[in-house]
């Protein structure tokens, strides 16, 4: 699931570096090293919706590229604002409407107020 | 190197207690989170933050930074006086997600040593993941592009000193990818402790700004101001995209805020995005007799009441 890598002695890099996104699926070791957080965490928030997983068991978990900015919003939510898993999902969802009428905003060619 | 007052970034007074400092980051981080927030500066001061606040939160550096005394002023030239923290003992412990927290100089001169000394290492024997945040250009996502970027990282000697080193990277933009998208640049991130394997690098993509142009996803938005004549008859016009000029039929009767949709025209992908022009109408102003006159006619030969248009 690792995407192809060149490594030189350099520190440079080459090479075709996947999209996470679009390209990759996660598995829960890796979502947990990408976003910081304990296994515990990443679970809790998968129970409580606010990380969604393909699979049964957390060993089989399979994540989307998506969740990663979700997973390092959640970490932050967690750890600095010390939210709860429900109020971690409830902000998270708040947060994508907002972008959501954000976007539209600015689509239709407003400016949304800075601050 | 210039010091940083961080009572001043956190918005309090030396003598302010653990309880008033937690609650004021959270206040501010709320504010200035670049998931949150959309102002320009946000990100940095989310920056600026998360370094003050892993610092003043923790007893221990607190206490040292405190150590240095308040004849110090935010933005004054800084060099740690030698022994500045003897006597303190760091336990290393990591309270935060660090999310917000950016290696820079001056966090490294003072607490580099410890905090790198007690890295973590429980990440199953994997060097840790590292996040960075690099701008492109807008044609770069049209047409992929090689770019090199420099980041900073910071990294121990053999004696546990810490020094900024700049880390150049070639990598290649593919086409298609959009802003808040990351590329995963596997294996170089932390060096794993042994012979464990290196954590990766995520690189989150952000598009320089590109007026005229605004970009939601895949999708590129452009203003095209017309004249009143332009927009009631009609016309062809050739207009700017990240990609080149093409030319673009405006039907006749075309109102303001209509948008017209050049199909594919915006970022590439499967799908791609299309391009939308968002038309305006421009009012010339009337100056000399005969602009006035025509005008006049105008209003002559309308039977029209704006407000009932």
């Amino acid at each position: 699931m690792k995407g192809e890598s060149i490594m030189s002695n350099t520190g440079t890099s080459t090479g075709r570096w996947p999209i996470v996104e679009e390209e990759i699926q996660l598995t829960l070791p890796e979502l947990c090293r990408a976003c910081r957080a304990s296994e515990e965490h990443v679970i809790a928030w998968v129970f409580e919706g606010a990380l969604e997983a393909i699979g049964q068991a957390p060993q089989e978990w399979r994540f989307s590229g998506q969740s990663l900015r979700r997973a390092r919003l959640a970490t932050w939510l967690t750890l600095d604002l010390e939210l709860n898993p429900p109020g971690v999902a409830l902000a998270l969802d708040l947060l994508d409407e907002i972008a959501a009428l954000q976007a539209r905003i600015q689509r239709a060619g407003g400016r949304w107020p800075a601050g | 190197m210039k010091f940083k007052d961080y009572y001043e970034t956190i918005g309090l007074p030396r003598g302010a207690t653990q309880a008033e400092i937690k609650q004021a980051y959270r206040k501010l981080a709320r504010k200035y989170h670049p998931d949150v927030s959309k102002a320009a500066d946000a990100e940095a001061r989310f920056k600026e933050l998360g370094e003050a606040y892993a610092v003043l939160k923790d007893p221990e550096k607190r206490a040292a930074y405190d150590q240095m005394g308040s004849q110090w002023k935010a933005g004054q030239e800084f060099r740690p006086p030698p022994g500045w923290d003897d006597g303190f003992e760091f336990s290393g412990r990591d309270g935060g997600s660090g999310e917000g927290m950016d290696q820079n100089d001056f966090f490294e001169a003072l607490f580099g040593r410890q905090t790198r000394g007690a890295k973590r290492t429980a990440s199953h024997g994997h060097g840790e993941d590292h996040h960075a945040r690099v701008l492109i250009d807008l044609a770069d996502a049209y047409r992929g592009a090689k770019r090199s970027i420099s980041l900073r990282v910071p990294e121990m000697d053999a004696q546990g000193h810490v020094a900024m080193r700049e880390r150049k990277l070639d990598i290649n933009i593919p086409k298609g990818i959009h802003a808040g998208q990351h590329l995963r640049l596997a294996g170089q991130g932390e060096p794993g402790p042994g012979e464990s394997p290196a954590g990766d690098l995520y690189l989150e993509i952000g598009f320089n700004p590109h007026p005229p142009f605004r970009i939601d996803g895949r999708d590129v938005f452009v203003d095209l101001p017309l004249a009143p004549w332009e927009a009631a008859l009609g016309c062809s016009l050739t207009i700017p995209t990240p990609d080149g000029s093409v030319q673009l039929s405006v039907p006749a009767g075309s109102a303001a805020g209509r948008q017209l949709r050049l199909k594919g025209k915006g970022i590439p992908g499967d799908p791609p995005g299309d391009l939308y022009t968002v038309l305006g109408i421009a009012l010339p102003p009337a100056v000399t007799d005969s602009q006035k006159e025509a005008y006049r006619a105008m209003a002559q030969s309308f039977v029209f009441n704006a407000r009932d248009a």
